[in-house]
């Protein structure tokens, strides 16, 4: 308490402005996903009757759109896909993202800066534009889509040129090289020196990354409709299509849904939020 | 390293990244190329060489004009209000606040939505919700639908994606705010009299890095909006607000001309392409080695 | 510390709040019946102690994929797959295209994936689209037979298979319009526009402010109503063709087209009375549902395919709902004025390229089997709550929109016009109509924009 009146009055007014501020950001933030929890309650007729009102004046709340949205989905078994892909493809990335940068970042080579270009490059292809000639090649002349492992290998892909680029940017600013020669003259070999050294170092971008990875992933529609058309396979996403129909769409099990597929990735999110921070302040007493 | 090892490094270390993003990435790209030469539908057998054809298609196509003039627009007013005000929000997040973590976590939530499901819960705050308080509150701005006037539902778009964007650049500015010292950040938050000097001549070079990734990241998105666009206003109404990337789908599989469509996709990439590669030269010249 | 403190607390309490849901959630799952609420109630039970159908027991375990572009029919067409299943032997796996892409680009990207569905059910223009370069003819099939007025030919050979008739116009609920007037409503009564309008002026005094919803949908108004002008030239498949031609090369002028004229006086009269006149753009289908179940709108410009979501806003089986015709003119004379737009608009295609000889057999026995086996009719009527266009096929629909069609259907009140137009027509003119809905044109720009439109046409 007392190392706060260093400050004074000023920064204590200044704090609760700034607080007042973001508590009315957050709450417009927050506005669309309260309506669909809100919503996530109700039946058909009052969501688009009355979809502002607040719960304990709706007489049929119940948990019917949960129930429904968890047995059409087939929960389990579409989250179980959707975990598997979800972690090989960002174990993956991070692993080949991490070691691609770093290679990069120390060999200043063509091959470095063409690669390098080329991804920040493919950036802004949008997907649309390799839709047709991606399945084309995968399914007509190689014919591996249906495939698990074909959807964890594209995912990877894509998401590669991201990856590197943030990975790339924290090497060269922040991995101090003189280290790794410390490691070299030790006598580890250039993977040792990799995983013991560059990677802990790595730790606050990785966090930031497997985040975004893993949500991107998780969250992805197109691409797995592409890929995946057995049932057995079909992702969390996928397995909501049937809600949205072709003339109107059945608002209390989407949101249901929707929350039901939010759930996982926000519990890795508070988990990881930790993390980041953790490897922050680590890094910063050293 | 030495060079002996050269060979190996590049076998361990980045072959099999890059295999990844050639495979999937560059290869279909180049395939897609060379399909805006062919006069193939994406249904036919065969695909004849038809040469500029389609490139003559494009620049007869008034609407993808229209529509690639409306995205300057939308990205011009999107980038700026994305960066500013994620750049302001991540700026008070990390003050050492009590209850950060929470509002951190609050902030990120619209990126745990994937883009389409996104689109619509806002379609249907924006149509049922919004005009639901209007008819309870009488408030002339909800009166109507935002999505049936071509203007406002042109701002729903702009709002929709600002909020989806900024959560993703909060995270990163965050970060970048936390790679400072302590020091820095004390020394720009205690003196409020020449505090704003403070943050242009310390804290903003020193986070230069961070804003030339975040622009480059809202500029290329907001270039391919197409989810939101799709699942917010379906281009709506009456076609006022088809951004691009929607025209560049609707043109290939709606209007079946394939072949216009992917040039289309490969003149937007190129716009694309000069100008985020523009920004990135500008803003790295700005940034101070760490 | 408060606020902390407070901070914390919420956080925890979201947690716990939306854990929670999704943990009662699983435990709910796990206790109910796997109750769905999509799935069209089965209040009339197949019969499943009649089936004549020869099974053809040498398919025995093929397996055969339906693409289905008709999202409310998934799980009734499941459950047909199903039952298809227990007697052939042969698995139909159904596989769904969701809002957002259109089954043309689903079929295309499968194509080029090299895994086509065997069978897809698609829009009569994509079916022409792909017909002879991927589609298996089917010309000498013999439910050719039962269809014949609902086959579509392309170059004189048949490529699909006529799924259901569709019907639309302007759909009335009596018992709101008899509530309203306090008198007996005659739906026949209404032979003109002028009639309709004089129906619609006493509903306004009577207290009905506005009687009709419009649906804003650029589907709705560019493809289902907009395309009168083509089907009324004179009620046939040929005409709507003919009449096409001349717009292309410039021989008709829309201006003084009557028809063209004819359906927007009908439909300044619709704009008008309008239930969502404020902001018609701002129009929501589900809640056009309920008005009309409501009572609080009595007419809805709209086709057979409403019933799930009347059903869903409260309508029972029993209630009165039929159609109008969509009015051209004030000739009682006139056949758009008597009769009903009724047509094939989804059509099965199957697989002509990639598919075994096998697949193709079994898929042939599925298509059989849905008009010759007692149970595939009653499950085509009954379960997936469509109307047949199928002559031998006995069951009659039991909503009413359905029911009111078939029966206009058999006593030769409905008339069969398809337009064939190209795919993005009800893309873009949908949106000049739009415009227009919205009050944004006037009909110089809109005639302008559609001879825009097909002047642009190869």
């Amino acid at each position: 308490m007392n190392q706060k009146k260093i400050g004074g009055t000023k920064r204590k007014v200044q704090n609760v402005i700034a607080m007042a501020v973001l508590i009315v950001i957050f709450i417009t933030y927050m506005f669309p996903f309260l309506m669909v929890l809100i919503n996530s309650l109700k039946q058909k007729r009052d969501i688009i009757k009355s979809p502002f009102s607040w719960l304990f004046t709706i007489k049929g709340l119940s948990f019917d759109n949960f129930v429904n949205a968890f047995n059409q989905m087939d929960f389990l078994n579409a989250f179980k896909n959707s975990l598997i892909v979800t972690v090989s493809a960002t174990v993956l990335v991070t692993i080949l993202g991490t070691m691609l940068a770093y290679y990069i970042v120390r060999h200043n080579n063509k091959i470095s800066k063409i690669t390098f270009a080329l991804m920040v490059a493919s950036m802004i292809i949008p997907f649309q534009a390799i839709m047709i000639p991606l399945v084309s090649i995968y399914g007509g002349t190689l014919n591996i889509l249906n495939h698990r492992i074909t959807l964890i290998f594209m995912h990877t892909g894509f998401s590669m040129a991201m990856s590197v680029f943030m990975f790339h940017g924290f090497i060269k600013g922040n991995v101090p090289i003189a280290l790794e020669e410390a490691a070299y003259i030790d006598g580890c070999t250039h993977i040792q020196t990799f995983f013991k050294i560059v990677f802990p170092l790595l730790k606050p971008t990785i966090s930031t990354m497997v985040i975004l990875n893993a949500m991107s992933f998780w969250n992805d529609f197109l691409l797995p409709s592409l890929v995946l058309t057995d049932k057995k396979l079909l992702t969390l996403p996928l397995s909501t299509y049937s809600f949205y129909g072709t003339y109107s769409a059945d608002y209390g099990t989407i949101m249901a849904g929707l929350l039901l597929c939010v759930i996982p990735i926000m519990i890795l999110y508070v988990a990881l939020q930790k993390q980041i921070i953790g490897g922050v302040v680590a890094g910063a007493v050293k | 390293m030495k060079s002996k090892n050269k060979g190996k490094d590049f076998g361990i270390f980045a072959l099999p990244g890059m295999f990844c993003f050639f495979a999937v990435v560059i290869i279909p790209f180049i395939y897609g190329v060379y399909l805006t030469f062919t006069d193939w539908d994406g249904v036919a057998e065969v695909k004849n060489f038809i040469g500029l054809a389609n490139f003559q298609k494009v620049i007869e196509d008034h609407e993808f004009w229209t529509s690639m003039l409306l995205t300057f627009k939308y990205v011009i007013l999107v980038v700026l209000l994305v960066n500013i005000i994620a750049f302001a929000i991540a700026y008070l997040l990390t003050r050492g606040f009590k209850g950060q973590n929470f509002f951190r976590a609050g902030f990120f939530t619209p990126n745990l939505i994937g883009g389409i499901v996104l689109g619509y819960i806002w379609q249907f705050v924006f149509s049922r919700v919004f005009v639901n308080i209007g008819e309870s509150t009488g408030w002339s701005l909800f009166e109507a639908s935002w999505l049936s006037d071509p203007n406002k539902a042109f701002a729903a778009m702009v709002l929709v994606s600002v909020w989806q964007l900024s959560g993703y650049m909060i995270l990163i500015y965050v970060a970048g705010f936390m790679g400072l010292s302590e020091d820095v950040m004390e020394a720009a938050s205690i003196d409020g009299a020449s505090g704003w000097l403070k943050m242009r001549k310390i804290v903003l070079p020193l986070m230069m890095s961070s804003i030339t990734i975040c622009l480059f990241l809202t500029l290329s998105r907001a270039f391919m909006v197409y989810d939101v666009n799709l699942s917010l206003t379906a281009g709506g109404p009456y076609g006022t607000t088809e951004m691009a990337a929607m025209h560049v789908y609707e043109k290939a599989f709606t209007s079946r001309q394939f072949g216009a469509g992917q040039a289309e996709a490969l003149i937007l990439f190129i716009v694309v392409a000069c100008i985020s590669g523009l920004q990135v030269y500008l803003t790295k010249k700005q940034e101070v080695e760490a | 510390m408060k606020r902390k403190m407070a901070a914390k607390v919420i956080a925890a309490g979201l947690v716990v709040a939306m854990t929670a849901v999704g943990l009662s959630g699983c435990t709910f799952g796990f206790a109910s019946d796997p109750d769905d609420p999509n799935e069209v109630e089965e209040e009339i039970p197949i019969d499943m102690s009649v089936d004549s159908f020869q099974y053809d027991s040498s398919l025995n375990g093929t397996s055969i994929t339906l693409l289905n572009s008709k999202a409310e029919i998934q799980v009734a067409l499941e459950e047909m797959g199903k039952v298809f299943e227990e007697k052939s032997g042969v698995h139909v796996e159904v596989m769904p295209v969701t809002d957002g892409e259109s089954p043309y680009t689903k079929v295309v990207s499968l194509y080029n994936s090299g895994t086509p569905p065997t069978l897809s059910i698609l829009d009569t223009t994509d079916v022409i689209a792909l017909a002879e370069e991927k589609g298996e003819d089917l010309s000498g099939e013999n439910w050719t037979a039962e269809a014949e007025d609902y086959l579509t030919k392309v170059n004189g050979k048949v490529y699909s298979f006529p799924l259901c008739i569709e019907g639309r116009g302007i759909i009335y609920n009596k018992a709101a319009i008899e509530e309203a007037l306090g008198e007996e409503f005659d739906p026949s009564s209404i032979k003109t526009r002028e009639d309709f309008t004089e129906i619609l002026e006493e509903l306004v005094a009577a207290g009905v402010e506005k009687p009709i919803s419009v649906a804003k949908e650029d589907w709705s108004l560019g493809a289902h109503l907009l395309q009168y002008i083509y089907e009324t030239y004179d009620g046939t498949s040929a005409g709507a063709q003919e009449i096409i031609e001349e717009i292309k090369d410039g021989s008709l002028d829309l201006e003084s087209y009557d028809r063209m004229t004819g359906f927007l006086d009908t439909f300044d009269v619709l704009k008008k009375y309008n239930v969502a006149k404020a902001d018609p753009l701002g129009a929501d289908y589900d809640e056009m549902a309920i008005d009309l179940a409501d009572g609080k709108t009595v007419f809805w410009v709209n086709g057979n395919w409403a019933w799930p979501n009347l059903e869903e806003a409260g309508a029972e089986k029993e209630d009165e709902y039929g159609f109008l015709p969509f009015f051209m003119s004030d000739d009682e004379t006139d056949f758009a004025n008597q009769m009903i737009q009724g047509s094939p608009s989804k059509q099965i295609m199957m697989d002509g390229q990639m598919a075994s000889e096998e697949e193709k057999a079994a898929a042939r026995e599925f298509l059989n089997w849905i008009v010759y086996s007692e149970i595939g009719q009653q499950m085509l009527v009954n379960t997936c709550n469509l109307i047949p266009p199928f002559q031998n096929n006995p069951y009659e629909p039991a909503d009413p929109l359905s029911r009111d069609i078939y029966e206009k259907v058999q006593r030769g009140e409905a008339f069969n016009a398809s337009a064939i137009v190209p795919n993005d027509h009800w893309s873009v003119l949908g949106a000049a109509m739009q415009k227009y809905l919205a009050g944004r044109s006037d009909r110089e720009e809109l005639i302008g924009s559609i001879e825009d439109y097909w002047a642009e046409q190869e």
